[in-house]
């Protein structure tokens, strides 16, 4: 039999990736939707003989074409490729959830379920729902829930089995509106009867999204009716317009809800509609501008405490069993050049990156609960104003902080911003957070030349790196296309998260975290190796790295750096951590580097190997959150700050005598 | 009383029916979305001196920006 593809729909916070996550267990694949960083999931289960292909879509307001996330759900859904689709209602608020209800059935889809989740907690709000008359009212089933402890997840599969064979009539009751609006409706509709457009798409959505001034939909009617019929149109919707005194996209949405609210009034009582006065009472401390940032310090400091405190022992835990396993496997190859490779190469840079696992896994387990929590949204509330001025989101602290661990991570966490700006914005910026494995060269160069002072210059190299991240948002924000978006976030009630929904998450994401840094580390680690053994070992000065040194070494030279900082910095790209090991090999050994440089040298080395580019995961794990062009000007734009910079350090300093 | 009034003039507690949104379609279907649309009933929930207005709207809480709250309109209540 064949396997019947079911579409996941509804609004954020509703829960949706809990039912997902109860239908398809681990059985589920994380990719990209075609074409755009919009994340994808799929899962697979079987019930009653049937197999099923769960598509999560992106959890949206509405359909317009107004955000990517919402055009790829709508895509989805207009291609038809699917045999049900789940509209998940969140039954606390419920009027929100059945507009985007009305906006699925006004696509003329069929084989429709409401999944109503968090009945529970509705009942708790004194929020009476008649889930029978509510799906003879709405014509279609609709399956109460309670996704999170289980309740009701059979009966939604045996409802999945039944619609997706067929035996369900359903008729999605469709929107009603005014007379003035239907007329209008009308009208289009007839103007576009017979085209080729009607033949694919619904009459009346057209219509509908026409008069809302649907971009793609308009550009569609110019296409199949011509710009002179486009105009009649908006002459008419703009009569309406000035009748009712507003936009008739603004005249739409009112009286849909009106419509919906009717509805609703028919099948459920809203009680008291008390909303929960814990999560307002907590709130009050939250999101206050003074107490919030008091809250949100502590709150971090508890996420990187518990983070170190059990990753760090873990990561000495796997560094050394790496090195252990390659110190047993060495005597067992023969071929001296093989033995480099698997050894020094191979487990030796794969090995430090997959070290880095448990801190990555736990840093996402820490942020998925707070993100489940709820407690994300009040930080976006708090940091708004203050980032906002430098182009950034509020929610932008998180890729910012994640930076300071590791900037791979922390580019695959600016997934969580909803606008496509934002996201482009936040990533370019964060690889000039300097990362932990730059902690090792600041702390290493600042304590080997200041020693008296080496806590400050190290905190001056970050105060730097932040300036220079905030002047590039800044400056970056202004230049990429696309309007901000305004800033309304949903703030969801405080909920205990659950322990399954937080494993699987952070194993997912932790998981691209190997693969993607995994094999591009894996050639680099292979590249190194090459090029510092042949055709004669580093530190002969005839190795191809050394030649590459001298090669690079006159554009150095402005900055007061010689052809041995340009061999580390190139090897630095592989990993940071690299720059002080390469100078090591240089000079025969780390402490030699001391004599060989001056302090102000030793400045500028550090400053521009914290800003000069992304390491080789970085920029690959930006190239898959975007695209090429933005990873390569995110590279070039990098290398041009740390010139200019190491160049005018280096010249201040030798004007000041240092 | 039938004023019309920002929504950013509203102090907690108070309550409001949403008239118009002031902006362009990309803003206003970002609002009427979320359950800020024509005829939705509206209350503050807090407001500082700096930072978002909170606000509950069916059922849901909503934090909106001050340059957002100035340009929806309301019917205080």
């Amino acid at each position: 039999m064949a396997t019947k593809v079911v579409a996941l729909a509804g609004n954020p916070n509703v829960g949706k990736t809990t039912i997902f996550n109860a239908l398809t267990g681990m059985r589920q694949h994380v990719g990209n939707w075609p074409g755009v960083t919009v994340e994808k999931k799929e899962g697979v289960f079987e019930y009653g003989g049937q197999k099923f292909l769960v598509v999560d879509l992106p959890g949206t307001y509405s359909l317009t074409a107004h955000s990517i996330d919402e055009l790829v759900a709508r895509k989805f859904l207009l291609n038809g490729e699917h045999d049900v689709v789940v509209d998940v209602v969140d039954a606390t608020a419920i009027l929100r959830n059945l507009y985007l209800t009305m906006e699925i059935f006004e696509m003329g889809l069929k084989n429709i379920v409401i999944a109503l989740n968090k009945i529970d907690l509705a009942k708790k709000r004194g929020i009476k729902i008649d889930a029978e008359k509510m799906s003879k009212i709405l014509g279609v089933p609709v399956v109460p829930l309670n996704a999170k402890e289980g309740i009701g997840l059979e009966e939604l599969k045996e409802k999945l089995l039944e619609v997706a064979h067929g035996r369900v009539e359903e008729s999605p009751i469709p929107s009603h509106y005014d007379p003035a609006v239907e007329r209008e409706i009308d009208h289009i509709s007839k103007c576009l009867e017979g085209t080729k457009l009607s033949t694919i798409y619904p009459l009346r959505w057209l219509a509908i999204k026409l008069l809302q001034r649907d971009e793609e939909v308009m550009k569609l009617v110019v296409r199949h009716l011509g710009e002179k019929k486009l105009k009649e149109i908006i002459t008419h919707i703009k009569e309406v317009e000035k009748r009712y005194g507003r936009a008739m996209d603004l005249i739409i949405a009112g009286q849909k809800y009106e419509f919906v609210d009717r509805l609703t009034h028919e099948f459920m009582d809203y009680g008291r509609m008390k909303a929960d006065t814990f999560t307002d009472r907590l709130d009050k401390i939250l999101v206050h501008p003074v107490y919030g940032f008091i809250a949100m310090a502590f709150v971090f400091y508890v996420l990187f405490k518990f983070t170190f405190v059990f990753g760090l022992p873990a990561q000495n835990l796997l560094s050394e069993a790496f090195t252990r396993f390659g110190e047993w496997l060495a005597p067992q190859i023969g071929n001296e050049a093989l033995r480099g490779l698997l050894i020094n190469g191979i487990i030796g840079g794969v090995g430090l990156v997959l070290s880095f696992f448990p801190l990555v896994f736990l840093l996402f387990l820490a942020l998925s609960f707070l993100e489940d929590l709820g407690y994300m949204a009040r930080i976006a509330v708090l940091l708004e104003g203050v980032l906002r001025k430098f182009g950034l989101p509020g929610k932008s602290i998180i890729p910012l902080i994640l930076g300071l661990g590791c900037n791979v991570p922390a580019v695959m966490s600016t997934r969580t911003l909803d606008d496509e700006k934002d996201r482009l914005v936040t990533m370019f910026i964060n690889p000039f957070i300097p990362c932990s494995a730059r902690l090792a060269v600041i702390s290493f160069i600042s304590g080997a030349f200041f020693s008296s002072s080496h806590a400050l210059v190290a905190v001056s190299v970050y105060l730097l790196a932040f300036a220079v991240a905030l002047a590039s948002a800044w400056l970056v924000s202004h230049f990429v296309s696309g309007e901000s978006r305004p800033f309304v976030i949903e703030l969801p009630e405080y909920l205990v998260p659950s322990w399954k929904s937080l494993l699987l998450h952070s194993w997912d994401r932790s998981k691209e975290f190997i693969r993607k840094a995994g094999t591009v580390i894996f050639l680099g680690a292979i590249l190194i190796w090459y090029l510092s053994n042949y055709p004669v070992p580093i530190g002969t000065g005839n190795s191809y790295a050394e030649k590459l040194g001298h090669l690079f070494g006159p554009y150095m030279r402005p900055m007061g750096l010689g052809w041995k900082a340009a061999v580390s910095l190139l090897f630095g790209i592989i990993a940071k951590e690299n720059v002080i090991s390469t100078y090591g090999v240089l000079y025969g050994s780390e402490e030699a580097i001391r004599n060989a440089m001056t302090p102000l040298q030793a400045y500028v080395l550090m400053v521009v190997t914290t800003l000069y580019i992304p390491c080789i995961a970085t920029i690959g794990v930006i190239k898959s959150e975007s695209n090429w062009k933005w990873a390569a000007f995110s590279t070039a734009y990098m290398i041009t700050v740390a010139s200019v910079i190491g160049i005018l350090i280096w010249h201040a300093g030798l004007f000041l005598g240092l | 009383m039938n004023m019309i009034v920002p929504l950013s003039s509203l102090a907690p507690g108070e309550r409001g029916v949403v008239v118009n949104l002031h902006g362009g379609p990309s803003f206003r279907s970002r609002l009427y979305a979320m359950g800020l649309a024509p005829s939705a009933i509206i209350q503050v929930i807090g407001r500082y001196s700096r930072g978002p207005i909170i606000v509950e709207v069916g059922g849901t809480r909503l934090a909106i920006g001050k340059g957002m709250a100035a340009r929806i309109s309301v019917r205080k209540l």
